[in-house]
């Protein structure tokens, strides 16, 4: 290679490689505000300033949906199996939204622990499968969801 | 290997080679798309949380992750472009931007359809992976609008170059936000050997076609495409005038 086109290729690495420094540390420092949502243990332990607006993920803990008779109201409780966030809210939820599965919720703590959601969104995790294997995974017991749900003592 | 490469840069070689390989390319093309749209669209078992939603998906997966190798492909003949001012590279590089911002714009697309029925939302701004993808699609949108901005070509030529060199980090980005930060959107699925287990032959065999069959169609786009290139820049040369009185007399 000529020394002029080598000198070139140099320049264009040491752009590229300091670019990539510089973007990853400032990633890294705003990491937490990329998260888009607090776990339940993250507002256990007091990371979400009192009184502000937030969102919260994990699963719907299983047998905990109530639904209120004659309206749209639902209490839940939302785990990440290590601790438990109460949440209750007004409106029409996803499709996916059942015992078990990850949700995403935005709102406000209130002054009894209640997290107040203005908005429920259902999460999909990375597995797909049909209806037929599920059934035999659950008739098994092998499915890690299952499995986990097993393990936090809920039932179906 | 020096020569083969000096080679490869000539349009003229590169003109004459992808005449012979275009039809080949198309057949495939045809053939894989057409395969993978019909499994897809009519074998494709449901998903037992969403049903038959997830036949988007196909798509979806497919043309997202073939959008993501346009910017290290402008990055390299970029890198080319600066290093060996190699014409062709820059030719390549030029329609690769348009494309990919379809590419991009389709992918932000069937995720936002799927997303709405799914998660009950069309777009969450708090989602890194969505956000970064429609940072790319702004980005490429940015490589075109540049190279129209400016007069000179080969300052354009260089200045997208640089851009297409630096959109890469993106690509990083949009590949590791759903490990990196907590996010809506799932990470990517493995894959499994076993049939009748979750992410099964059953369902990747077909997406597995349909990625194949979109990199073949961005094959066959950024060659046709490559090609109307060659002729405009170089129509003044010889080969391309013989070329022309060619056809002309052949139709004649």
């Amino acid at each position: 290679m000529k020394p002029h086109r080598r000198k070139r290729l140099g320049i264009i690495l040491f752009i590229a490689f300091g670019l990539s420094v510089a973007v990853g540390l400032t990633l890294y420092a705003l990491s937490q505000n990329i998260n888009m949502f607090f776990t339940p243990t993250q507002v256990a332990e007091g990371e979400v300033p009192d009184g502000q607006h937030f969102r919260i993920g994990g699963m719907v803990k299983d047998g905990s949906i109530v639904r209120e008779d004659g309206t749209l109201s639902v209490n839940f409780v939302t785990t990440d199996f290590a601790s438990e966030v109460p949440i209750h809210y007004v409106g029409i939820l996803p499709d996916l939204f059942r015992e078990g599965q990850g949700i995403v919720a935005e709102g406000i703590v209130d002054d009894r622990g209640v997290f107040q959601a203005s908005k429920v969104l259902a999460k999909h995790d990375e597995n797909y499968m049909s209806p037929e294997v599920k059934a035999a995974l659950d008739a098994s017991g092998a499915s890690a969801e299952n499995h986990m749900s097993l393990g936090e003592g809920g039932g179906r | 290997m020096w020569l083969w490469f000096a080679k490869l840069g000539s349009p003229k070689w590169f003109y004459e080679l992808s005449t012979k390989w275009l039809p080949w390319l198309t057949a495939a093309m045809v053939l894989t798309l057409g395969v993978a749209t019909i499994w897809a669209l009519l074998y494709l078992p449901p998903d037992y949380q969403q049903g038959y939603t997830s036949r988007i998906l196909v798509v979806h997966v497919a043309v997202a992750g073939t959008s993501l190798a346009f910017f290290p492909l402008m990055a390299v003949a970029g890198t080319i472009t600066l290093v060996w001012k190699m014409k062709l590279a820059d030719m390549v590089a030029k329609n690769a931007a348009a494309l990919g911002a379809w590419f991009s714009f389709i992918t932000l697309a069937t995720g936002s359809l799927w997303g709405s029925v799914s998660w009950g939302t069309w777009w969450e701004w708090s989602d890194s992976r969505l956000v970064s993808m429609l940072f790319q699609f702004f980005l490429l949108l940015g490589v075109v609008s540049l190279r129209s901005a400016l007069e000179d070509s080969e300052k354009a030529a260089k200045a997208c170059a640089l851009l297409s060199i630096v959109g890469c980090i993106n690509v990083v980005v949009i590949k590791y936000s759903v490990e990196w930060w907590n996010t809506l959107h799932q990470p990517a699925s493995p894959v499994s050997m076993e049939s009748g287990s979750a992410n099964g032959p059953e369902f990747w065999i077909a997406t597995a076609l349909m990625i194949l069959g979109v990199y073949l169609f961005l094959s066959v786009s950024l060659i046709l495409s490559t090609r109307n290139e060659i002729l405009q820049r170089e129509r003044k040369a010889l080969w391309v005038q013989e070329l022309l009185a060619d056809t002309k007399s052949g139709r004649g």
